[in-house]
């Protein structure tokens, strides 16, 4: 052909030659199948996270990549021109190529969350998997302003004594001086500083059917604190003057006790009134002879976790930072925050996944579980959601509501003593699906005519001389 | 040919009347279980088999062990009827470790059990993954609770309820309908105390048939709609009694053996035959496969059972494409000897590959994708599992002699050749429709789940086989190594990512079980492989 007439494309040619050759395609092939099959034993060992930040995403996985579009390239230049009977060969290649710029679009540019929707509740926000700090500072107690923004990932790079992420403030700093990616939290209560923390109460509720523990905790000093115990709810706080037609206990924290209020299902007026200390009972007056017993009194009281550590993750672990402020540590939870306080400002920090705006809500109607019959074994589970524009629809397993350019799927629902009470939806989108078809059936397309074409056959005993392109 | 026509038809003849015979109406009494309603039949064989691993005791059916436990729970007191294989779990119960079966006395009277079961409790509150020891514990857990419930009579749910959809155990039926059922157990130890006599029980087991349909007709009386089950139940007690996949490797393995007359007799006029057998276990292989499309209603895929039944039908369709074009009996050879290995291996380990029918999960319901993206990559399988075959063939003939052989060799690498091309050509675009699927269903075209990550790691390896044989990397024997080891990978994807990594979305409670065996043959393989490369080296230093 024109190869001795054209001897600036000869030397393209030869200096393409090592980059398309197949001795390196096998070599890409080989390695790319031994990552991710360390990716699939991190992924059993721990999760889908953890395989996604130790494998899948890391520079020698883009660099395999890269390196494999390049060999692509290169080898469908060292064919060029190309022929008719290259069909096959180009397509497969090519088709590759699009689809991984498909996926590479999408991995920077496309949106996977996921949102929980309370049944009644609407809700707005995906959280994503990375992680933000966020800081707000107060000088009164009361207006907040957000004062940084920070996205961290502590996963790769977490935080040590030596090398703390310090977080400027108006006054000193806040330094994140550990992480712990699998952690079991339980809650502890401790006494805080008088005038900043609330108040807090360990009591117990008692019948010969019922025995519950619990902790009642302020957020603020005068904040409202409740717990739901399905016979009577529990409240640390100031009591109304009418009750709500509820069986409801009203505590009001004093200086050495607490003042307790009751009222009854079906009056408005107190049903009793008293005072007690730690340590004291007394009877609601309920008609299903509760006592109550106060075990702990905490006039100003703070919430912390104890953490125990695990080697792998559970659907109960959670990750969590130490942080270090004034001389004091704190451990802050996932999803969590922790208010820090010096004579002149508060603040505010937390640390959890980043949430997006969708842009509209999700009203999440009704919740349907089917079971298969005779059994507690879900059978299909469905979302009546509705959304603005589009209005009511069903979401259910594999039939998902695509709108605004955004998949909303049924992922799974929360339960609570067997009734479900909030949907799980995974949310979507996805900028690079039209170049993922596309490339896959230009592969699909390249895969069907290698069966047609007989110049890739693999003929016994003949002597395999094609183009001169395996020296 | 006519004969084997002849045979065939009165298999089904016979399994048909078998049937039909007397006293067996209690088979095809409806029960609900597990989500669905089933033949008494499949019942108690299931139920037999969670508690003794096994769907006869002491060569007594299923059917007569499981009624006997609800009739006189006392009577298994001390029989050796609960499988533990578990040595941890022997070991914390204080019972020797070489015995297998035990009796509930022995298992659960003990304050032993009490803690284990504690053990077990507080294990799942913590929410981890569950490891070997404690999979068993749960399983001793289970086999005690079925005993006890069947024994009990709660667990056996024969009555379709006036409203609802929850069936009625024989311990909540109304006096009138425990009357009824009476009959049936009254009937039933008449019958089986006149076989254990060795009387006539012509009588009895007509008597026993009169009493089951009799309750059956008030039961129907009582919920005309859910009890309307009939054909199913019919074709599901014919399924199991039938056995269809038996028959099918034992034509296959017929086949295989007509082959080797073939070859070893050099008897071309007998290759009509072997087409025939090859034809019948097909023929048999698919109407297995169909009566369970039949019974559950959807493409029969969705577990390892099926997937391996699945595939040894694949390996047959590929054979003999491939023998009708190339003309090359050692495809057959290979493509018969995989497929009855394929399905002996699905009928004799119920514990790892669970031959049950069961509803399917909640993600896999009702998509026409799940079916059609798990049909064409398992069907790739096929086609490597053919290569796989023809690969133990080719080590078979480089063990007797490279140069005596070179033609055979030469068409075994043929075939392995196109059995890879025929994978990968499946392959690719099955994961392709897996991504599609899971786009139109999850909105994500890839999540680098193990289950789809094990199966482009098995394309990437056919792939990497394929490149390095156009780039003259492998030869002929490179061929031959590369078709059984890389299989190790297709191993991985279909077995282990449930039952070594038992991660990721597609594994739904599959389990663990036969991890040890399956390591087993991937690693004689490879020490075979290993072997056959040294023999061969050895051979051509002496040669040169």
């Amino acid at each position: 052909m024109n190869k001795a007439s054209a001897p600036q494309k000869n030397l393209i040619k030869t200096l393409n030659k090592p980059l398309a050759s197949l001795k390196l395609a096998v070599f890409i092939i080989i390695s790319l199948a031994v990552i991710t099959a360390v990716g699939t034993f991190v992924e059993a060992k721990y999760d889908a996270y953890a395989a996604k930040k130790l494998v899948y995403d890391t520079w020698y996985m883009y660099a395999i990549m890269g390196l494999l579009v390049i060999n692509l390239t290169a080898v469908m230049l060292d064919r060029w021109p190309w022929k008719k009977r290259h069909a096959s060969f180009v397509l497969a290649h090519i088709g590759i190529i699009i689809l991984l710029a498909g996926a590479y679009i999408t991995a920077h540019h496309g949106l996977d969350g996921s949102m929980r929707v309370g049944i009644g509740e609407s809700n707005n926000l995906v959280q994503v998997p990375e992680t933000d700090l966020t800081v707000y500072t107060s000088f009164d107690g009361d207006r907040y302003s957000k004062t940084l923004e920070q996205e961290v990932d502590f996963f790769k790079k977490p935080p040590s004594s030596e090398k703390p992420f310090v977080v400027p403030t108006y006054e000193g700093q806040i330094k994140i001086v550990d992480y712990k990616k699998y952690v079991l939290p339980s809650r502890k209560v401790v006494p805080g500083e008088e005038g900043k923390a609330g108040a807090g109460v360990r009591f117990q509720l008692q019948n010969p059917n019922v025995n519950v523990v619990e902790w009642l905790v302020q957020k603020k000093p005068n904040a409202l604190a409740s717990q739901n115990f399905g016979p009577a709810q529990i409240f640390l706080g100031s009591a109304p003057i009418k009750g709500r037609g509820k069986n409801e206990i009203f505590l009001t924290p004093d200086k050495e006790g607490l003042q307790y209020v009751v009222f009854q299902k079906d009056s408005e007026k107190p049903l009793k009134k008293g005072f007690v200390k730690e340590g004291d009972v007394f009877d609601p007056g309920f008609k299903m002879a509760l006592s109550f017993r106060v075990l702990r009194y905490l006039p100003a009281a703070l919430e912390e976790w104890d953490l125990k550590d695990s080697d792998a993750p559970t659907p109960l672990t959670t990750s969590a930072i130490k942080i270090i402020f004034e001389n004091k540590e704190h451990w802050v939870l996932l999803n969590d925050m922790v208010k820090l306080f010096t004579n002149n400002s508060v603040y505010l920090l937390t640390y959890g996944n980043r949430r997006i705006d969708i842009g509209f809500p999700i009203k999440l109607h009704k919740f349907e579980v089917a079971r298969y019959q005779g059994t507690m074994r879900a059978a299909a589970y469905q979302s009546l959601v509705e959304v603005p524009k589009a209005g009511e629809h069903l979401i259910s397993m594999n039939e998902p509501l695509k709108h605004n350019g955004l998949t909303i799927y049924q992922a799974s629902f929360q339960e609570e003593q067997g009734q479900p009470v909030a949907s799980i939806f995974s949310i979507n989108h996805d900028p690079g699906r039209f170049l993922k078809y596309l490339g896959s059936l230009v592969i699909s397309l390249g895969i069907v005519l290698l069966m047609w074409f007989k110049h890739l056959d693999f003929k016994v005993g003949k002597s395999r001389k094609h183009d001169g392109d395996n020296a | 040919m006519k004969h084997l026509f002849l045979i065939l038809i009165s298999l089904f003849a016979v399994s048909f009347s078998a049937s039909a015979k007397d006293g067996d109406a209690l088979k095809s009494l409806p029960v609900q279980d597990g989500g669905r309603i089933k033949p008494y039949d499949s019942f108690s064989r299931e139920m037999l088999e969670i508690v003794y691993g096994k769907s006869k005791f002491e060569g007594r059916a299923a059917t007569e062990i499981v009624l006997t436990w609800m009739l006189s729970p006392q009577a298994w007191h001390d029989k050796k009827i609960f499988e533990v294989r578990n040595h941890e779990v022997l070991t914390a119960l204080n019972l020797p470790k070489e015995q297998r079966y035990f009796s509930g006395e022995e298992l659960f009277a003990g304050d032993r059990f009490t803690l284990l079961r504690q053990e077990l409790q507080s294990k799942r509150e913590t929410k981890e993954k569950l490891n070997p020891y404690f999979q068993a514990l749960q399983r001793l857990e289970n086999q005690y609770f079925v005993f006890q419930e069947i024994a009990s009579g709660r667990m056996l749910k024969v009555l379709p309820p006036k409203e609802g959809d929850t069936w009625l155990s024989i311990a909540d039926l109304e006096p009138a309908f425990q009357e009824k059922f009476m009959n049936i157990t009254k009937s039933f130890v008449i019958n089986i105390g006149n076989v254990a006599k060795g009387e006539s029980t012509e009588q009895s087991a007509k008597d026993l048939d009169k009493s089951v349909l009799d309750f059956q007709d008030a039961a129907r009386a009582q919920n005309p709609a859910l009890y309307n089950v009939d054909s199913r139940i019919k074709a599901e007690v014919h399924y199991n009694n039938f056995h269809p996949f038996r028959w099918a490797y034992i034509f296959y393995f017929l086949a295989f053996i007509g082959l080797l007359l073939v070859w070893t007799l050099r008897k071309e006029s007998l290759m009509k035959g072997v087409w025939v057998l090859m034809a019948l276990g097909f023929i048999l292989h698919t109407y297995g496969f169909g009566l369970r499309m039949y019974i559950m209603e959807r493409a029969p895929v969705s577990n390892m059972y099926e997937t391996v039944v699945w595939v040894s039908w694949g390996t047959i369709v590929f054979a003999a494409i491939l023998e009708l074009i190339y003309k090359f009996r050692l495809i057959l050879v290979a493509g018969t000897l995989v497929a009855a290995f394929g399905l002996v291996i699905a009928d004799f380990a119920p514990a790892v590959l669970d031959p049950s029918l069961q509803p399917l999960e909640p993600v896999l319901r009702s998509n026409y994708w799940l079916t059609i993206h798990v049909m064409t990559i398992t069907i790739s399988y096929a086609a490597f599992f053919l290569a796989f075959g023809l690969g133990d063939i080719g080590l078979y003939y480089y063990l007797r002699g490279e140069q005596k052989h070179q033609e055979q060799i030469k068409g075994i690498v043929t075939g392995i050749y196109r059995a890879i091309q025929i994978g990968v050509a499946f392959l690719a675009p099955g994961i392709i429709l897996g991504g599609i699927w899971a786009d139109y269903s999850w909105g994500r075209f890839w999540g680098w789940d193990p289950k789809e990550t094990w199966a482009l790691i098995a394309l990437l390896g056919y792939l990497a086989v394929l490149h390095a044989r156009y780039a003259g990397m492998l030869k002929h024997f490179g061929m031959v190594v590369t078709s059984i080891v890389a299989f190790s990978l297709v191993i991985m994807a279909w077995y282990g990512v449930n039952f070594v990594l038992g991660a990721g979305l597609h594994s739904y409670g599959f389990g663990a079980g036969g991890v040890e065996y399956v390591s087993a043959f991937v690693a004689a393989h490879i020490l075979l492989v290993i072997y056959v490369s040294v023999i061969r080296s050895g051979k051509r230093k002496l040669s040169s």
